[in-house]
């Protein structure tokens, strides 16, 4: 449903918030360049390549996704194709005599700062106040002669090496193709439509907007475009144009008109006038989206279709190519087998099926290069949508969700793919402090911090695109956000991103000296008691007492913030002082004990178990994934036990993203086989909704009974873990295929795998050891090479590599 | 017809006593019917064209009778029956529809009620004209009806009406001695699927007189077809008291006695214990329940068009010459009214024709639109549904992807894929469910194409709730099974499985009591190679019902197997299964359902 509409202009509510969050902002010293352009912006002329960047057919390293039937309006989420160019997203259909695209902008958001608190000091989280996620437009290319009921040998496919979908089918001897894709450097969505064999196309084309907007046709450029403001002031529009360079294209009414056209090439824009940038309001004044999508629509279609598609295969190419993997052969019989009828027999048969798991992981990769580029970061859904009210708003999570959502981009090769959050979390961070500092000591707000102060910055559970909080707050959620950005840097090594982050850190920090409170502790084992930092009244992310001092997830998160900034602080010489102060702070705080209770590591500073057994987020066990302070070898055994119990305890049976996050501890504590599990659950066919992958291989997450929703995070988890499961990696350390489970082992490879410390691995095996292992240098200096007990001392120059060998 | 609790509600209670009155009719050679369907029909008389050689074609008034689409009724509920509109209708068959076959026009309920549905009767208890709906009789309009060269048709229900008791002081035409009061019984116990009759006694001797005057009365005015409608067990009803067999036979009989050849078709949701005597006393009976939604369209998909896949296929065996199973009327003419989408329009005009249903139309043919007509006279259609064979049926499992097929006479199949789910969906016919292997000619029936050679079976992209129809003509070699038997004592049985007798089975018997738990494993399949196999599956299955089918212990599939006809009564589909080569297990798990009795597997040997 579309409820923005009573809500007031934002941009007046916005006025007072700006000048607060820009005096804050210098006072906290932050903001470095913001990525100030509005996400909708003209551009340059793109790169055409030179030479046809198409793989011959046979060539590419990945099983393509196909199906033998068509996806239609109501099973778009489940089973129309995704592609995207960062910004716009698009679900494809390809229905022969109906094609239909839903569209959207990662930036059409309804809603704005959100910044009256309900009566608890909680934040709203309606589609009004805190605003929703929307769909652009949806585009449909009837050709009625193209029933589905009347053509034969239909096929289509997602080719994720090459960012293409392409369908194809026989009418009446004559074959059809049809190929859709999302480009970056045309900033357009393209479908275009051919044939072998003297067959045309006759039909209409129609844009129909989703929130009652009205559609205009221009004859003179046979273009249809709509545009409008939502109630927030966010101004949007979209435009569809065709060309043929054969029979006749016009408009009608508000349709295009195409007949008797041997191919057909169909262009589609549009986005909003959001900009990353609080000062403007996050708008930008002087874009009209409606006509920039005209323009951009009628640029490129000036263009023949495989210039369009080449400049696009050329630019995706580029950044897919990062990252190979086999995990081993797959059967005849298998690969025989549609993608959808694939799923079903690998979760009936229990059989691995090396070939599909890699493919799994490699759509994650695909999803990753077509929902965050240069705009904003991946939301719940990515920017595919099939309605105007997605669960949870189709918001950002800062509980797990967001995170996750990252962990592939500098394992996969993907690294500047991940300059979207960062980009995100710096142009909201203004607004995210001046609502901390103003609003989280609300004395109804049962998370305030008990000391009266307030410093720095934190988020809610949710945050949208306007510097909006929505839901509770989450305190530690600053923390995470910040050590998921410095894992960034630990792939990348690049200083200038740590100068970029600095005052965020220095933020999160700030916000902690004012939030600890001290606490009396007595030692289990000495009996002598001890002060200790703990953080104030809290709930472990959606579990538990929501009154809890010292939550373990808090109390680890804190710990590694604080560590991230000292050490940011030393790389840029900045803030001795208060560094230290941090470092006195981090010594102080409390760190969980196991329980001589239950034998797991405390999920709250209690010996009993408080919540639900089986609980679906993994909080307390956030130093196992994604931190790394509990380590198998390293860390106390009784530690690394107690760990272990309560990750056993959480269970092998969650959904999606829980499941990812289960694998990815198993895959820390080296136990292959659980880890594997926990990626075949995920690989379970989805039916009626229930958890697993849909047709589409996105991850379907069962809200009830019959009813699943997408939700994406799973579709990067679980090929985070697939990746943890082959490669390890902390500053100084990189351990080869820590738990390979045995479906992969007989064979298998992987290159341009990140490894925290700044190197990229190449990786090849065989019966389960090591074959060969190429480090490459990004930046990092010395690291500590070890597999099947053998351990290898690496000192390289950035760009530099060395090969290993004779692993045991 | 429906119960009226299902009807609108400003006619609920007029059709809650829905009454009859009754004619007389003339002598006729109508068919013995105790054969099996798939043997020669016996004719008692060769004077006349056969009753039902053929699954009949025509138009029924009923189906516009009960819609609320705009300006179809306008005098009220079931207005739409009158000498007009039957008239128009007639002239549009003949000119449009009856070179393609179609040939009987059906006045269905209410040529004998007022608009308010008041019935009228003669002094004998038997229906009367309504003049204001029939100004010419009834006699006039089968006469009209025949100058086109066409056949009429006419509707009673079963029992005596209510209202044509008059205290049972009314004589039974062509008696001296019989009163209504002498054919019912004393407690005038009520009948029919609205109770609105009393129960005819059969053992009183004036019973058959009353059915004798009615069949008369119809016979005179000329009518060569009646709907005997709320016949049961069936039309919702069960127990002794809605045992209408008695009166159908006495209605065969009567028939028979008019000397004219008038065709007996029962309605309306036939209980199927009863088939055989379905089948030796009348010409069709309607297997399922009304197909009008009763709405502002003439059907809709969900009500009740879609339930025709999962009730036909245990009716298949018990159709041929002389009597078929009638899927009720058809309403695929015109886009707006149909309250269909194209693709459900084809896979009902395609069900229809492959389960050699007769085929009338509910539509208002002076409106039907090109495509609608273009489905309801496609010759190669037409010609699948009226000759020689036997009904297609799903070959394979009866989940939302079905297949159905039938051998033609010519040696080719008839092959239908439908897809009964929402969205659109590939279905797969593989050869090896149909027997045969290797290549085989396809072509597209209803987009008139040869799709040219397909090797080992043909998959396609069907629409939501749509179809393809293929008549397909092999070219390979039959295929060579192995068959093992399920009662082999070698087979591991648990739960409640048993071993029971069953007269048709392979080796007459077959394991039952598959419930809740009950399991029947192959042990030592055997197979030279690895892979997928189709295995067919002989069972029985009084009504559809799932079962798990799993090789070698692997997770089993949920396999949807339609009803057979009977608990004795043998029927199979195929279902795949992973192989490895060597020696394997298969096992049918009924879970926490209940599950069909499994007679034997047939193992590809490839």
């Amino acid at each position: 449903m579309n409820d923005q509409h009573p809500q007031p202009p934002a941009r007046s509510g916005t006025g007072p918030t700006r000048r607060r969050a820009l005096t804050l902002a210098a006072g906290a010293g932050a903001l470095t360049a913001l990525g100030a352009l509005p996400a909708f912006a003209a551009s340059a002329p793109p790169k055409r390549p030179a030479v046809s960047p198409m793989l011959a057919e046979g060539e590419g390293s990945t099983t393509r996704m196909w199906y033998r039937a068509p996806a239609g309006r109501t099973t778009m989420l489940e089973r129309a194709l995704p592609v995207g160019n960062g910004r716009l997203g698009a679900l494809v259909g390809n229905d022969p005599g109906q094609e239909v695209i839903f569209v959207s902008d990662a930036t059409m958001w309804t809603g704005g700062i959100n910044d009256t608190l309900e009566a608890d000091g909680q934040f709203p989280y309606g589609r009004a106040d805190f605003g929703s996620f929307t769909q652009l437009a949806h585009v449909t290319v009837d050709i009625p002669d193209h029933d589905l009921g009347a053509v034969n040998d239909f096929r289509r496919e997602l080719d994720i090496d090459q960012g293409l979908v392409t369908s194809r089918y026989v009418r009446s001897g004559v074959g059809y193709e049809r190929r859709v894709f999302a480009s970056h450097p045309d900033d357009v969505v393209v479908v275009h439509f051919s044939q072998r064999g003297g067959g045309h196309y006759t039909g209409t084309i129609s844009l129909d907007g989703t929130h009652d907007e009205k559609t205009s046709a221009d004859g003179k450029d046979n273009s249809l475009f709509l545009g409008a403001e939502f109630a927030n002031g966010l101004r949007y529009g979209a435009a569809v144009t065709a060309r043929s360079r054969s029979g006749s294209v016009t408009t009608d009414g508000a349709r295009i008109v195409f007949t008797r056209c041997a191919d057909l090439t169909v262009v589609i824009s549009g986005g909003s006038n959001y900009a990353p940038d609080h000062t403007t309001g996050y708008r930008d004044p002087d874009l009209d989206p409606a006509t920039l999508a005209r323009t951009k629509a009628r640029d490129a279609v000036r263009h023949p279709a495989t210039t369009l598609l080449h400049t696009h295969v050329a630019d995706y190419r580029e950044q897919f190519e990062g990252m190979s993997v086999s995990l081993g052969p797959s059967t005849g019989e298998q690969r025989a087998l549609d993608t959808w009828e694939r799923l079903k027999f690998r979760t009936q048969q229990d059989v691995p099926d090396p070939e599909l798991e890699a493919l799994y992981l490699q759509f994650g990769r695909y999803l990753m290069i077509s929902s965050s580029r240069d705009g904003l970061p991946v939301a719940l859904q990515g920017p595919w949508l099939d309605g105007n009210d997605p669960d949870w708003m189709g918001d950002y999570h800062t509980d797990i969700n967001i995170q996750m959502n990252y962990w592939i981009a500098d394992r996969t090769a993907l690294s500047r793919n991940f300059d979207a959050f960062t980009d995100y979390c710096l142009a909201q961070l203004p607004v995210w402090s001046e609502l901390t500092r103003t609003h989280f000591n609300d004395p109804r707000n049962r998370f305030r911090n008990s000391s009266g102060k307030v410093a720095g910055w934190t988020v809610a559970y949710s945050t949208n695109i306007y510097g909006g909080l929505g839901w509770w707050w989450h305190p530690p959620g600053n923390a995470w956000l910040c050590n998921t950005l410095w894992e960034h840097y630990q792939y990348t090594q690049d200083l200038g991103f740590v100068k970029k982050i600095y005052a965020m850190l220095k933020g999160a920090c700030e916000f902690w000296e004012t939030r600890l409170v001290t606490m009396t502790v007595k030692d289990a084992s000495s009996g002598e008691e001890r002060e200790v930092l703990v953080a104030d009244n809290d709930w472990s992310p959606e579990h538990g007492p929501q009154d809890a001092k010292g939550i373990t997830y808090a109390q680890e998160v804190v710990r590694d913030l604080f560590i991230n900034y000292r050490e940011a602080s030393e790389l840029l010489g900045r803030d001795a002082e208060f560094a230290k102060a941090v470092a006195g702070l981090q010594e102080r705080l409390y760190l969980p004990e196991v329980s001589p209770k239950t034998g797991w590591l405390q999920e709250w500073m209690s010996p009993d178990n408080l919540g639900e057994t089986t609980h679906r987020h993994l909080s307390p066990l956030i130093s196992l994934f994604p931190g790394d302070r509990i380590r198998p070898g390293d860390s106390p055994d009784a530690l690394v036990k107690g760990a272990t119990e309560l990750l056993t305890a959480r269970g092998m049976e969650s959904f999606g993203w829980a499941n990812a996050w289960r694998a990815l501890c198993w895959a820390r504590l080296k136990d292959a086989d659980r880890a594997y599990e926990l990626v075949v659950n995920n690989l379970r066919p989805s039916v009626d909704g229930t958890n697993g992958t849909a047709m589409n291989l996105f991850d379907i997450y069962e809200v009830e009974k019959g009813r699943g929703i997408f939700q994406i995070e799973s579709n990067f988890g679980t090929p985070a873990a697939m990746i943890e499961m082959l490669l390890y990696s902390r500053p100084g350390r990189i351990e080869l295929l820590p738990a390979l489970p045995a479906a992969w082992a007989r064979s298998g490879s992987v290159t341009g795998i990140g490894a925290r410390g700044g190197f990229v691995v190449d990786l090849s095996w065989r019966d389960g050891k090591v074959r060969e292992a190429r480090i490459r240098s990004v930046g990092g200096r010395r690291t500590k090479v070890t597999a099947g007990g053998v351990s290898r001392d690496v000192d390289l120059r950035a760009g530099r590599s060395v090969t290993l060998r004779n692993f045991g | 017809m429906r119960p009226p609790t299902h009807t609108v509600a400003r006619t609920l209670r007029a059709a809650l006593v829905l009454a009859v009155t009754a004619g007389l009719a003339v002598a006729v050679p109508t068919t013995a019917q105790a054969q099996r369907p798939d043997q020669a029909p016996i004719r008692t008389s060769s004077a006349q064209d056969p009753v039902a050689e053929k699954p009949y074609m025509g138009w029924s008034s009923w189906s516009l009778q009960t819609t609320s689409y705009p300006g179809v009724n306008p005098d009220g509920n079931y207005s739409y029956l009158t000498e007009a509109n039957v008239n128009k209708q007639t002239d549009a068959l003949a000119s449009k529809l009856k070179k393609y076959g179609y040939e009987y026009v059906n006045i269905d309920a209410g040529w004998w009620r007022g608009w308010d549905w008041t019935p009228e009767f003669d002094e004998y208890g038997r229906q009367k004209t309504n003049t204001e709906r029939f100004p010419s009789g009834m006699k006039a309009v089968a006469d009209r009806i025949h100058s086109k060269g066409l056949k009429a048709g006419i509707y009673l229900p079963v029992g005596l009406e209510k209202e044509g008791y008059g205290d049972g002081r009314l004589r039974i035409w062509n008696t001296d001695d019989c009163t209504t009061g002498d054919i019912v019984h004393s407690d005038l116990r009520t009948t029919n699927g609205w109770d609105s009759s009393y129960k005819i006694d059969f053992s009183k001797p004036c019973a058959q007189k009353y059915i004798d005057s009615q069949a008369r009365l119809i016979a005179d005015w000329g009518y060569d077809f009646l709907k005997l409608d709320g016949v049961g067990p069936g039309s919702f009803k069960s127990g002794d008291n809605y045992d209408n067999r008695a009166d159908v036979a006495a209605w065969q009989k009567a028939i028979k006695s008019t000397g004219r050849p008038i065709h007996l078709e029962i309605s309306w949701s036939l209980d199927i214990n009863y088939a055989k005597d379905w089948q030796a006393t009348s010409n069709g009976w309607r297997v399922d329940t009304d197909v009008e939604c009763y709405c502002n369209t003439l059907v809709s998909w969900e009500n009740s068009v879609e339930d025709r896949w999962r009730d036909t296929p245990g009716w298949t065996r018990y159709a041929g010459p002389g009597g078929w199973n009638d899927l009720d009327a058809i309403n695929v003419g015109n886009a707006d009214m149909s309250g269909l989408t194209k693709a459900e329009r084809q896979s009902y005009m395609t069900l229809w024709a492959i389960a050699k249903s007769p085929l009338y139309s509910g539509d208002d043919l002076t409106k039907l639109d090109d495509y609608g007509l273009s489905l309801m006279t496609n010759r190669d259609v037409l010609k699948i549904n009226q000759q020689p064979g036997k009904p297609a049926k799903p070959v394979t499992s009866v989940g939302d992807e079905q297949v159905w097929a039938s051998e033609n006479p010519d040696g080719s199949w008839t092959v239908a894929l439908f897809n009964q789910g929402d969205s659109a969906s590939p279905v797969t016919a593989d050869w090896q469910a149909l027997g045969f292997t290797g290549q085989a000619a396809v072509r597209d029936v209803w987009n008139r194409e040869s799709l040219g050679r397909h090797k080992d079976g043909i998959t396609q992209a069907v629409p939501a709730h749509g179809s393809r129809l293929f008549t397909v003509t092999p070219q390979g070699p039959e295929l060579r099974t192995t068959a093992y038997e399920a009662e082999s004592p070698g087979n591991v049985l648990s739960g409640s499985a048993s071993v029971a007798g069953c007269d048709e089975c392979s080796g007459a018997k077959k394991v039952g009591n598959l419930y809740t738990g009950g399991k029947v494993q192959f042990t030592d399949v055997v197979v030279k190679k690895a892979g997928r196999y189709l295995v067919k599956v002989a069972y029985t299955s009084g009504d559809p019902r799932s079962i798990g089918v799993s090789a070698n212990g692997k997770a089993p599939v949920a396999t949807a197997f339609p009803a057979t006809g009977g608990w004795q009564a043998v029927d199979s589909i195929s279902v795949p299964v992973t192989l490895k080569a060597g020696s394997n297990t298969i096992a049918f798990d009924s879970g926490e359902g209940y599950s069909p009795d499994i007679d034997k597997i047939d193992v590809p040997r490839v």
